[in-house]
Protein backbone atom coordinates (compact mmCIF):
# COMPACT_ATOMS: atom_id res chain seq x y z
CA UNK A 1 0.00 0.00 0.00
CA UNK A 2 0.98 3.53 -0.29
CA UNK A 3 2.95 5.17 2.26
CA UNK A 4 1.03 8.47 3.30
CA UNK A 5 2.49 11.58 4.13
CA UNK A 6 0.72 12.99 6.92
CA UNK A 7 1.73 15.95 9.77
CA UNK A 8 0.66 16.59 13.02
CA UNK A 9 0.44 20.42 13.86
CA UNK A 10 -0.40 20.95 17.66
CA UNK A 11 -1.63 24.35 19.34
CA UNK A 12 -0.66 24.19 23.14
CA UNK A 13 -1.78 25.73 26.01
CA UNK A 14 -0.07 28.50 27.72
CA UNK A 15 -0.62 29.12 31.36
CA UNK A 16 1.95 32.60 32.09
CA UNK A 17 1.77 33.63 35.82
CA UNK A 18 0.19 36.96 36.51
CA UNK A 19 -1.59 36.98 33.00
CA UNK A 20 -4.43 35.61 31.29
CA UNK A 21 -6.28 35.29 28.03
CA UNK A 22 -6.78 39.05 27.32
CA UNK A 23 -2.82 38.61 27.03
CA UNK A 24 -2.02 35.28 25.57
CA UNK A 25 -1.31 36.60 21.92
CA UNK A 26 1.26 38.74 23.50
CA UNK A 27 3.19 36.36 24.96
CA UNK A 28 2.66 33.40 22.67
CA UNK A 29 4.29 35.61 19.88
CA UNK A 30 7.48 36.56 22.60
CA UNK A 31 7.22 32.39 23.75
CA UNK A 32 8.19 31.35 19.90
CA UNK A 33 10.41 34.12 19.25
CA UNK A 34 12.49 33.08 22.45
CA UNK A 35 13.11 29.32 20.34
CA UNK A 36 17.11 29.44 21.29
CA UNK A 37 17.22 26.86 18.90
CA UNK A 38 18.97 27.04 15.00
CA UNK A 39 16.32 28.30 12.62
CA UNK A 40 14.78 30.48 9.60
CA UNK A 41 12.63 33.15 10.34
CA UNK A 42 9.53 33.33 8.09
CA UNK A 43 7.06 31.56 6.48
CA UNK A 44 5.97 31.64 2.91
CA UNK A 45 2.12 32.58 2.82
CA UNK A 46 1.22 32.50 -0.55
CA UNK A 47 -0.69 29.04 -1.16
CA UNK A 48 -2.33 29.47 2.28
CA UNK A 49 -5.75 29.26 1.15
CA UNK A 50 -8.43 28.39 4.58
CA UNK A 51 -11.10 29.43 2.61
CA UNK A 52 -11.60 27.19 -0.04
CA UNK A 53 -13.84 24.21 0.48
CA UNK A 54 -12.93 20.51 -1.31
CA UNK A 55 -16.74 20.71 -2.40
CA UNK A 56 -15.64 23.68 -5.19
CA UNK A 57 -16.54 26.60 -3.33
CA UNK A 58 -14.82 29.61 -1.46
CA UNK A 59 -16.01 31.02 1.91
CA UNK A 60 -16.64 34.41 1.73
CA UNK A 61 -15.20 34.55 5.65
CA UNK A 62 -14.53 32.29 8.48
CA UNK A 63 -16.32 32.21 11.76
CA UNK A 64 -15.04 33.15 14.63
CA UNK A 65 -16.25 32.75 18.30
CA UNK A 66 -17.96 35.81 19.34
CA UNK A 67 -16.78 35.32 23.34
CA UNK A 68 -13.21 34.80 22.04
CA UNK A 69 -13.03 37.87 19.88
CA UNK A 70 -13.58 40.08 23.17
CA UNK A 71 -10.32 39.32 24.06
CA UNK A 72 -9.74 41.54 20.88
CA UNK A 73 -11.31 44.55 21.40
CA UNK A 74 -9.48 47.53 21.16
CA UNK A 75 -6.30 45.89 20.47
CA UNK A 76 -3.87 45.91 17.54
CA UNK A 77 -1.04 42.99 17.14
CA UNK A 78 0.45 44.14 14.07
CA UNK A 79 1.06 42.74 10.87
CA UNK A 80 0.33 39.06 10.44
CA UNK A 81 3.72 37.83 10.05
CA UNK A 82 4.58 39.61 12.81
CA UNK A 83 1.86 38.00 15.06
CA UNK A 84 2.66 34.44 14.07
CA UNK A 85 6.39 35.11 14.29
CA UNK A 86 7.11 31.71 12.26
CA UNK A 87 10.01 30.00 12.64
CA UNK A 88 11.43 27.21 10.48
CA UNK A 89 13.75 24.22 12.15
CA UNK A 90 16.79 22.22 10.53
CA UNK A 91 14.22 19.36 10.48
CA UNK A 92 11.53 20.87 8.30
CA UNK A 93 9.14 21.73 11.01
CA UNK A 94 7.25 24.74 11.47
CA UNK A 95 7.10 26.85 15.33
CA UNK A 96 4.88 29.77 14.99
CA UNK A 97 1.93 31.36 17.09
CA UNK A 98 -1.45 30.68 15.94
CA UNK A 99 -4.56 32.20 18.05
CA UNK A 100 -2.49 32.68 20.67
CA UNK A 101 -1.15 29.16 20.83
CA UNK A 102 2.53 28.01 20.63
CA UNK A 103 1.73 25.54 17.54
CA UNK A 104 4.31 22.90 16.83
CA UNK A 105 3.77 21.46 13.22
CA UNK A 106 6.29 18.44 12.67
CA UNK A 107 8.17 17.33 9.49
CA UNK A 108 5.89 15.83 6.92
CA UNK A 109 6.72 12.08 7.95
CA UNK A 110 5.49 8.43 6.02
CA UNK A 111 6.22 6.08 8.86
CA UNK A 112 3.45 6.58 12.18
CA UNK A 113 6.05 5.80 14.10
CA UNK A 114 8.50 8.45 13.11
CA UNK A 115 5.59 10.59 13.01
CA UNK A 116 4.70 9.96 16.95
CA UNK A 117 8.52 10.65 17.69
CA UNK A 118 8.43 14.51 15.97
CA UNK A 119 5.19 14.93 17.71
CA UNK A 120 6.84 14.50 21.12
CA UNK A 121 9.62 16.57 19.60
CA UNK A 122 7.27 19.00 19.65
CA UNK A 123 6.99 18.98 23.59
CA UNK A 124 11.03 19.64 23.87
CA UNK A 125 10.77 22.48 21.08
CA UNK A 126 7.70 24.08 23.61
CA UNK A 127 9.96 23.43 26.36
CA UNK A 128 12.85 25.02 25.05
CA UNK A 129 10.92 27.98 24.09
CA UNK A 130 9.40 28.15 27.51
CA UNK A 131 12.90 28.16 29.35
CA UNK A 132 14.00 31.01 27.64
CA UNK A 133 10.90 33.16 28.08
CA UNK A 134 10.29 32.34 31.31
CA UNK A 135 13.70 33.12 32.60
CA UNK A 136 13.89 36.70 30.45
CA UNK A 137 10.55 37.62 32.00
CA UNK A 138 10.84 36.47 35.47
CA UNK A 139 7.87 34.55 35.60
CA UNK A 140 6.35 31.09 36.62
CA UNK A 141 5.43 29.62 32.60
CA UNK A 142 3.63 26.42 31.51
CA UNK A 143 2.59 24.65 28.65
CA UNK A 144 0.09 22.00 28.15
CA UNK A 145 -0.63 19.26 25.24
CA UNK A 146 -3.84 19.59 25.34
CA UNK A 147 -6.64 20.96 23.91
CA UNK A 148 -9.08 22.41 26.11
CA UNK A 149 -9.46 25.19 28.77
CA UNK A 150 -12.22 23.82 30.56
CA UNK A 151 -14.41 26.61 30.35
CA UNK A 152 -15.39 26.35 26.86
CA UNK A 153 -12.66 27.25 24.43
CA UNK A 154 -10.80 24.58 22.45
CA UNK A 155 -7.60 24.48 20.69
CA UNK A 156 -6.65 22.19 18.38
CA UNK A 157 -4.49 19.09 17.04
CA UNK A 158 -4.69 18.56 13.50
CA UNK A 159 -3.32 15.76 11.35
CA UNK A 160 -2.63 16.30 7.95
CA UNK A 161 -2.65 13.53 5.04
CA UNK A 162 -1.79 14.08 1.61
CA UNK A 163 -4.25 12.12 -0.60
CA UNK A 164 -5.10 12.13 -4.46
CA UNK A 165 -7.19 14.43 -5.13
CA UNK A 166 -8.86 12.12 -8.11
CA UNK A 167 -10.78 9.86 -5.33
CA UNK A 168 -13.37 12.84 -5.03
CA UNK A 169 -15.09 14.23 -1.79
CA UNK A 170 -18.03 12.06 -1.92
CA UNK A 171 -16.06 8.83 -1.63
CA UNK A 172 -13.35 10.37 0.94
CA UNK A 173 -16.27 11.62 3.31
CA UNK A 174 -18.12 8.21 3.47
CA UNK A 175 -14.86 6.61 3.74
CA UNK A 176 -13.25 8.15 6.48
CA UNK A 177 -16.13 9.74 8.42
CA UNK A 178 -16.78 6.65 10.08
CA UNK A 179 -13.48 6.36 11.54
CA UNK A 180 -12.79 9.85 12.57
CA UNK A 181 -15.57 9.22 14.83
CA UNK A 182 -14.88 6.01 16.35
CA UNK A 183 -11.46 6.13 17.21
CA UNK A 184 -11.89 7.80 19.73
CA UNK A 185 -12.17 4.74 21.66
CA UNK A 186 -8.44 3.90 21.13
CA UNK A 187 -7.13 7.16 20.54
CA UNK A 188 -9.05 9.48 22.85
CA UNK A 189 -7.36 11.82 25.60
CA UNK A 190 -9.83 11.87 28.32
CA UNK A 191 -11.38 14.82 29.78
CA UNK A 192 -12.51 15.17 33.12
CA UNK A 193 -16.56 16.93 33.08
CA UNK A 194 -18.50 18.92 29.99
CA UNK A 195 -18.54 22.14 28.34
CA UNK A 196 -22.16 22.01 26.43
CA UNK A 197 -25.45 21.64 29.32
CA UNK A 198 -25.26 17.70 28.94
CA UNK A 199 -23.50 16.32 31.86
CA UNK A 200 -20.44 13.96 31.87
CA UNK A 201 -18.04 12.52 34.54
CA UNK A 202 -15.87 11.40 31.97
CA UNK A 203 -15.41 11.31 28.95
CA UNK A 204 -13.21 10.19 25.71
CA UNK A 205 -12.50 13.09 24.17
CA UNK A 206 -11.16 16.28 23.96
CA UNK A 207 -12.94 17.78 21.69
CA UNK A 208 -16.06 16.30 21.57
CA UNK A 209 -17.70 18.82 22.90
CA UNK A 210 -16.21 21.62 20.67
CA UNK A 211 -17.50 20.09 17.46
CA UNK A 212 -20.97 20.65 16.28
CA UNK A 213 -21.51 20.02 12.55
CA UNK A 214 -20.73 17.02 10.58
CA UNK A 215 -18.61 18.81 7.79
CA UNK A 216 -17.59 22.20 6.96
CA UNK A 217 -14.55 24.42 6.35
CA UNK A 218 -14.35 25.90 9.56
CA UNK A 219 -11.94 25.57 12.65
CA UNK A 220 -12.28 28.37 15.03
CA UNK A 221 -16.32 27.68 15.53
CA UNK A 222 -18.70 25.79 14.46
CA UNK A 223 -16.26 22.83 13.88
CA UNK A 224 -17.02 19.80 12.11
CA UNK A 225 -16.08 16.18 12.41
CA UNK A 226 -14.90 16.40 8.80
CA UNK A 227 -13.10 19.62 8.13
CA UNK A 228 -13.60 20.62 4.06
CA UNK A 229 -10.81 22.89 4.40
CA UNK A 230 -8.82 22.48 0.64
CA UNK A 231 -5.24 23.63 0.73
CA UNK A 232 -3.41 21.27 -0.70
CA UNK A 233 0.16 22.35 0.71
CA UNK A 234 1.62 21.10 -2.68
CA UNK A 235 0.57 20.66 -6.29
CA UNK A 236 -3.66 21.05 -6.58
CA UNK A 237 -4.73 19.19 -9.46
CA UNK A 238 -2.84 16.25 -8.07
CA UNK A 239 -3.07 16.23 -4.63
CA UNK A 240 -5.31 17.64 -1.41
CA UNK A 241 -4.78 17.72 2.06
CA UNK A 242 -7.04 15.89 4.29
CA UNK A 243 -7.04 18.54 7.41
CA UNK A 244 -8.39 16.21 10.14
CA UNK A 245 -9.62 18.91 13.22
CA UNK A 246 -11.61 16.43 15.52
CA UNK A 247 -8.65 14.38 17.29
CA UNK A 248 -6.99 14.63 20.78
CA UNK A 249 -3.67 15.61 21.29
CA UNK A 250 -2.17 12.31 22.99
CA UNK A 251 0.59 12.03 25.56
CA UNK A 252 1.20 8.20 24.39
CA UNK A 253 3.33 7.95 22.08
CA UNK A 254 1.56 4.66 20.57
CA UNK A 255 -1.65 6.52 20.45
CA UNK A 256 -0.31 9.00 18.44
CA UNK A 257 0.90 6.32 16.04
CA UNK A 258 -2.37 4.59 16.11
CA UNK A 259 -4.61 7.45 15.67
CA UNK A 260 -2.19 8.14 12.56
CA UNK A 261 -2.69 4.67 11.51
CA UNK A 262 -6.15 4.56 11.87
CA UNK A 263 -7.14 7.36 9.33
CA UNK A 264 -4.45 5.90 6.79
CA UNK A 265 -6.13 2.89 7.35
CA UNK A 266 -9.00 4.23 5.78
CA UNK A 267 -7.31 6.25 3.71
CA UNK A 268 -5.79 3.14 1.74
CA UNK A 269 -9.19 1.37 1.58
CA UNK A 270 -10.57 4.67 0.46
CA UNK A 271 -8.66 4.39 -2.62
CA UNK A 272 -9.08 1.10 -3.49
CA UNK A 273 -12.68 1.85 -3.33
CA UNK A 274 -13.29 -1.18 -0.12
CA UNK A 275 -13.77 1.17 2.52
CA UNK A 276 -16.73 0.22 4.62
CA UNK A 277 -20.01 2.29 4.51
CA UNK A 278 -21.43 3.37 7.95
CA UNK A 279 -24.21 5.56 7.59
CA UNK A 280 -25.47 6.84 10.77
CA UNK A 281 -27.92 8.31 11.92
CA UNK A 282 -26.35 11.53 13.37
CA UNK A 283 -22.60 11.68 13.29
CA UNK A 284 -22.03 14.58 15.74
CA UNK A 285 -24.64 13.03 18.12
CA UNK A 286 -22.80 9.58 17.51
CA UNK A 287 -19.41 11.39 18.29
CA UNK A 288 -20.44 12.98 21.75
CA UNK A 289 -22.52 9.80 23.10
CA UNK A 290 -19.06 7.62 22.35
CA UNK A 291 -17.18 10.17 24.37
CA UNK A 292 -19.87 10.15 27.29
CA UNK A 293 -20.11 6.43 27.30
CA UNK A 294 -18.78 5.15 30.37
CA UNK A 295 -20.81 1.98 29.58
CA UNK A 296 -17.97 0.89 27.38
CA UNK A 297 -20.69 -0.43 25.07
CA UNK A 298 -20.23 2.80 22.05
CA UNK A 299 -23.60 2.59 20.44
CA UNK A 300 -23.79 3.62 17.48
CA UNK A 301 -27.09 5.24 15.88
CA UNK A 302 -27.72 3.81 12.22
CA UNK A 303 -30.05 4.97 9.42
CA UNK A 304 -33.41 3.07 8.89
CA UNK A 305 -33.62 2.43 12.70
CA UNK A 306 -30.31 0.47 13.30
CA UNK A 307 -27.80 0.02 15.09
CA UNK A 308 -24.12 -1.72 15.79
CA UNK A 309 -21.27 -0.11 17.81
CA UNK A 310 -17.62 1.27 17.53
CA UNK A 311 -16.11 -1.77 18.43
CA UNK A 312 -17.40 -3.51 15.42
CA UNK A 313 -17.03 -0.23 12.88
CA UNK A 314 -13.32 -0.49 14.08
CA UNK A 315 -13.14 -4.54 13.09
CA UNK A 316 -15.21 -3.93 9.62
CA UNK A 317 -12.00 -1.46 8.53
CA UNK A 318 -9.56 -4.03 10.09
CA UNK A 319 -10.89 -7.00 8.21
CA UNK A 320 -11.80 -5.18 5.25
CA UNK A 321 -7.96 -4.00 5.49
CA UNK A 322 -6.46 -7.42 5.46
CA UNK A 323 -8.71 -8.57 2.81
CA UNK A 324 -8.28 -5.95 0.39
CA UNK A 325 -4.94 -3.96 0.93
CA UNK A 326 -1.17 -5.66 0.78
CA UNK A 327 -0.27 -4.31 4.28
CA UNK A 328 2.82 -3.13 5.42
CA UNK A 329 4.42 -4.08 9.12
CA UNK A 330 2.97 -0.56 10.20
CA UNK A 331 -0.45 -1.14 9.17
CA UNK A 332 -0.20 -4.64 10.66
CA UNK A 333 0.67 -3.49 13.83
CA UNK A 334 -2.44 -0.95 13.47
CA UNK A 335 -4.90 -3.75 13.04
CA UNK A 336 -3.49 -6.25 15.57
CA UNK A 337 -2.69 -3.83 18.61
CA UNK A 338 -5.64 -2.03 17.98
CA UNK A 339 -7.57 -5.37 18.33
CA UNK A 340 -5.76 -6.69 21.54
CA UNK A 341 -6.73 -3.23 22.97
CA UNK A 342 -10.24 -3.55 21.65
CA UNK A 343 -10.50 -7.17 23.92
CA UNK A 344 -8.25 -5.71 26.77
CA UNK A 345 -11.13 -2.58 27.26
CA UNK A 346 -13.13 -5.58 28.53
CA UNK A 347 -10.68 -7.69 30.45
CA UNK A 348 -7.15 -6.58 30.77
CA UNK A 349 -7.99 -2.74 31.66
CA UNK A 350 -4.33 -2.09 33.04
CA UNK A 351 -2.88 -3.28 30.14
CA UNK A 352 -5.61 -0.86 27.82
CA UNK A 353 -4.51 1.90 29.92
CA UNK A 354 -1.21 1.52 29.04
CA UNK A 355 -1.37 2.62 25.42
CA UNK A 356 -4.53 5.04 25.35
CA UNK A 357 -4.88 7.99 27.21
CA UNK A 358 -7.82 8.67 28.48
CA UNK A 359 -7.68 5.20 30.41
CA UNK A 360 -4.57 5.97 32.02
CA UNK A 361 -6.31 9.08 32.66
CA UNK A 362 -9.42 7.96 34.15
CA UNK A 363 -7.77 5.03 35.99
CA UNK A 364 -5.81 7.48 37.86
CA UNK A 365 -8.35 9.98 38.77
CA UNK A 366 -10.49 7.01 39.82
CA UNK A 367 -7.87 5.76 42.23
CA UNK A 368 -7.74 9.40 43.96
CA UNK A 369 -11.25 9.11 44.00
CA UNK A 370 -11.49 6.31 45.97
CA UNK A 371 -8.13 6.75 48.31
CA UNK A 372 -9.25 10.28 49.01
CA UNK A 373 -13.17 9.59 49.34
CA UNK A 374 -14.02 12.02 46.91
CA UNK A 375 -16.13 12.12 43.53
CA UNK A 376 -15.69 12.81 40.21
CA UNK A 377 -17.48 16.65 40.89
CA UNK A 378 -14.40 17.64 42.86
CA UNK A 379 -13.21 20.45 40.65
CA UNK A 380 -9.35 19.80 41.72
CA UNK A 381 -9.81 16.38 39.31
CA UNK A 382 -9.99 18.55 36.35
CA UNK A 383 -6.48 20.52 37.55
CA UNK A 384 -5.05 16.74 37.78
CA UNK A 385 -6.11 16.46 33.81
CA UNK A 386 -4.64 19.88 33.02
CA UNK A 387 -1.01 18.64 34.98
CA UNK A 388 -1.43 14.89 32.55
CA UNK A 389 -0.56 17.20 29.79
CA UNK A 390 2.13 19.61 31.53
CA UNK A 391 5.34 19.88 28.98
CA UNK A 392 7.55 19.73 31.86
CA UNK A 393 9.03 15.67 32.47
CA UNK A 394 9.42 17.09 36.30
CA UNK A 395 5.64 17.96 36.62
CA UNK A 396 3.32 16.24 34.31
CA UNK A 397 1.36 13.56 35.98
CA UNK A 398 1.66 11.58 32.64
CA UNK A 399 4.96 11.60 32.92
CA UNK A 400 5.09 10.05 36.68
CA UNK A 401 3.12 7.24 35.11
CA UNK A 402 5.02 6.76 32.61
CA UNK A 403 7.89 6.77 35.74
CA UNK A 404 6.22 4.42 37.51
CA UNK A 405 5.72 2.12 34.54
CA UNK A 406 2.06 2.68 34.38
CA UNK A 407 2.01 3.50 30.79
CA UNK A 408 4.23 2.94 27.99
CA UNK A 409 7.64 5.19 27.58
CA UNK A 410 7.90 7.29 24.64
CA UNK A 411 11.40 8.17 22.98
CA UNK A 412 14.01 9.07 25.32
CA UNK A 413 15.64 12.78 25.57
CA UNK A 414 18.76 11.98 23.12
CA UNK A 415 15.88 10.38 20.46
CA UNK A 416 13.71 13.56 20.84
CA UNK A 417 16.81 16.20 20.51
CA UNK A 418 18.40 14.01 17.62
CA UNK A 419 14.58 14.93 15.99
CA UNK A 420 14.39 18.48 16.48
CA UNK A 421 17.71 18.64 14.32
CA UNK A 422 16.78 16.30 11.28
CA UNK A 423 14.30 13.57 9.88
CA UNK A 424 14.77 9.74 9.01
CA UNK A 425 13.29 9.56 5.53
CA UNK A 426 13.78 10.75 2.32
CA UNK A 427 10.73 13.28 2.17
CA UNK A 428 10.32 16.98 1.38
CA UNK A 429 10.90 17.69 4.91
CA UNK A 430 14.45 16.41 4.90
CA UNK A 431 15.00 18.74 1.59
CA UNK A 432 13.31 21.65 3.60
CA UNK A 433 15.89 20.96 6.64
CA UNK A 434 18.54 20.47 4.74
CA UNK A 435 17.95 23.89 2.97
CA UNK A 436 17.56 25.71 6.23
CA UNK A 437 20.61 24.36 7.81
CA UNK A 438 23.32 25.08 4.67
CA UNK A 439 21.53 27.79 2.30
CA UNK A 440 19.96 29.15 4.59
CA UNK A 441 21.39 32.71 3.84
CA UNK A 442 20.17 32.16 0.48
CA UNK A 443 16.41 31.28 1.79
CA UNK A 444 14.18 34.30 0.34
CA UNK A 445 10.95 32.08 1.41
CA UNK A 446 10.03 28.70 2.56
CA UNK A 447 6.76 26.93 2.77
CA UNK A 448 4.90 23.23 2.93
CA UNK A 449 4.99 23.53 -0.63
CA UNK A 450 8.00 25.42 -1.94
CA UNK A 451 11.73 26.95 -1.35
CA UNK A 452 12.19 30.04 -2.85
CA UNK A 453 16.37 31.11 -3.17
CA UNK A 454 17.82 34.06 -4.29
CA UNK A 455 20.45 33.53 -6.96
CA UNK A 456 22.15 36.07 -8.76
CA UNK A 457 20.09 38.43 -7.33
CA UNK A 458 16.83 37.20 -9.24
CA UNK A 459 13.76 34.75 -6.75
CA UNK A 460 14.19 31.13 -7.79
CA UNK A 461 11.29 28.84 -6.72
CA UNK A 462 11.68 25.19 -6.31
CA UNK A 463 8.66 23.24 -6.36
CA UNK A 464 8.95 20.67 -3.25
CA UNK A 465 7.00 16.80 -4.77
CA UNK A 466 4.75 15.60 -1.75
CA UNK A 467 5.81 12.43 -2.94
CA UNK A 468 8.95 12.50 -4.01
CA UNK A 469 12.23 10.62 -2.27
CA UNK A 470 14.73 13.29 -1.71
CA UNK A 471 18.40 11.42 -2.19
CA UNK A 472 21.02 11.58 0.57
CA UNK A 473 23.24 13.23 -2.10
CA UNK A 474 21.36 16.55 -1.23
CA UNK A 475 23.27 16.92 1.74
CA UNK A 476 26.42 16.71 -0.71
CA UNK A 477 25.50 20.06 -2.70
CA UNK A 478 28.05 22.48 -2.11
CA UNK A 479 26.32 25.37 -3.42
CA UNK A 480 22.45 26.72 -3.69
CA UNK A 481 22.35 26.19 -7.86
CA UNK A 482 23.57 22.45 -7.00
CA UNK A 483 21.30 22.44 -4.73
CA UNK A 484 18.20 23.56 -6.43
CA UNK A 485 19.31 21.62 -9.82
CA UNK A 486 19.10 18.29 -7.46
CA UNK A 487 15.93 19.21 -6.04
CA UNK A 488 14.83 19.58 -9.41
CA UNK A 489 15.87 16.08 -10.45
CA UNK A 490 13.71 14.53 -7.49
CA UNK A 491 10.64 11.87 -8.66
CA UNK B 1 -31.39 5.50 21.52
CA UNK B 2 -34.16 3.64 19.33
CA UNK B 3 -34.89 -0.03 19.75
CA UNK B 4 -33.64 -0.95 15.95
CA UNK B 5 -31.88 -3.43 14.91
CA UNK B 6 -28.00 -3.99 15.27
CA UNK B 7 -25.48 -3.86 12.43
CA UNK B 8 -22.49 -5.93 13.05
CA UNK B 9 -21.49 -4.98 9.58
CA UNK B 10 -21.05 -2.31 7.07
CA UNK B 11 -24.05 -1.91 4.58
CA UNK B 12 -22.51 -2.56 1.35
CA UNK B 13 -21.17 -5.85 2.16
CA UNK B 14 -23.08 -8.95 3.32
CA UNK B 15 -26.17 -6.51 5.56
CA UNK B 16 -27.33 -9.33 7.62
CA UNK B 17 -28.48 -8.05 10.37
CA UNK B 18 -28.55 -9.05 13.72
CA UNK B 19 -31.68 -8.64 16.13
CA UNK B 20 -31.64 -6.51 18.83
CA UNK B 21 -29.02 -7.54 21.13
CA UNK B 22 -28.99 -5.48 24.59
CA UNK B 23 -26.48 -7.46 26.71
CA UNK B 24 -23.45 -5.67 25.33
CA UNK B 25 -20.10 -6.14 27.05
CA UNK B 26 -19.39 -6.25 31.18
CA UNK B 27 -17.76 -3.88 33.02
CA UNK B 28 -14.04 -3.17 32.79
CA UNK B 29 -11.75 -4.64 34.86
CA UNK B 30 -10.07 -0.91 36.33
CA UNK B 31 -7.24 -1.90 38.24
CA UNK B 32 -5.57 0.44 40.33
CA UNK B 33 -1.87 1.41 39.48
CA UNK B 34 0.53 0.08 41.79
CA UNK B 35 3.26 2.06 43.63
CA UNK B 36 1.64 6.01 43.32
CA UNK B 37 4.21 7.65 45.23
CA UNK B 38 5.61 9.60 42.66
CA UNK B 39 1.81 10.36 41.39
CA UNK B 40 0.84 11.23 44.57
CA UNK B 41 3.75 13.27 45.08
CA UNK B 42 3.00 15.55 41.48
CA UNK B 43 -0.83 15.27 42.46
CA UNK B 44 -0.57 17.15 46.24
CA UNK B 45 1.84 19.86 44.62
CA UNK B 46 -0.59 20.99 42.21
CA UNK B 47 -3.19 23.65 43.21
CA UNK B 48 -6.32 22.30 43.36
CA UNK B 49 -7.70 25.61 41.65
CA UNK B 50 -4.84 25.49 38.44
CA UNK B 51 -8.05 24.69 35.84
CA UNK B 52 -10.12 26.90 37.39
CA UNK B 53 -7.80 29.44 36.67
CA UNK B 54 -6.87 28.41 32.75
CA UNK B 55 -8.67 30.13 30.47
CA UNK B 56 -7.30 30.31 26.83
CA UNK B 57 -7.92 31.79 23.93
CA UNK B 58 -10.06 29.59 21.48
CA UNK B 59 -7.86 28.71 18.65
CA UNK B 60 -7.79 25.74 15.20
Amino acid sequence: MRKILAGIETEYGLLVEGRGAEEQVDDAMALVRDYPGECLVGWDYRYESPRADLRGFRLASLAFDPEDAKFDAGRSYGKAEDIRSDRVLPNGARFYNDHGHPEYATPECRSIFELANHDCAGQIAIQRALKVFSEREGIEVRAYKNNTDFHGASYGTHEGYLVPRSVGFDRLYNSVMPMMVVRQVLVGAGKVGSETSRSADFQLSQRADHISEKANAETLYRRPIFNTRDEPHSDGQDWIRLHVICGDANMIPAATARKVGLIKLALALCEMGQAPIWQFQDPVRAFQDISRDQSYQFRVELERSSWTTAPEILESYFSAGERFLELDEEMKWVISSSRELLEDLHGNFARFKRQVDWAAKRAMLADFIESEGTSWADPQLKSFDLEYHNVDPDESLHAALVQMGEVEAGPNSTELLACLEGVNEPTRAYARGLAIRKFRKDLIGVCWRTLTFRVDGAPVEVDLKPNGEYPPQLSQANDVGTFISMLRGVQ
Amino acid sequence: MTDGDRLTRPLTREPGQKSGDEGGPSAPDIRKPEGGNELMRRMKKIDPDQAKKYRQRSGQ
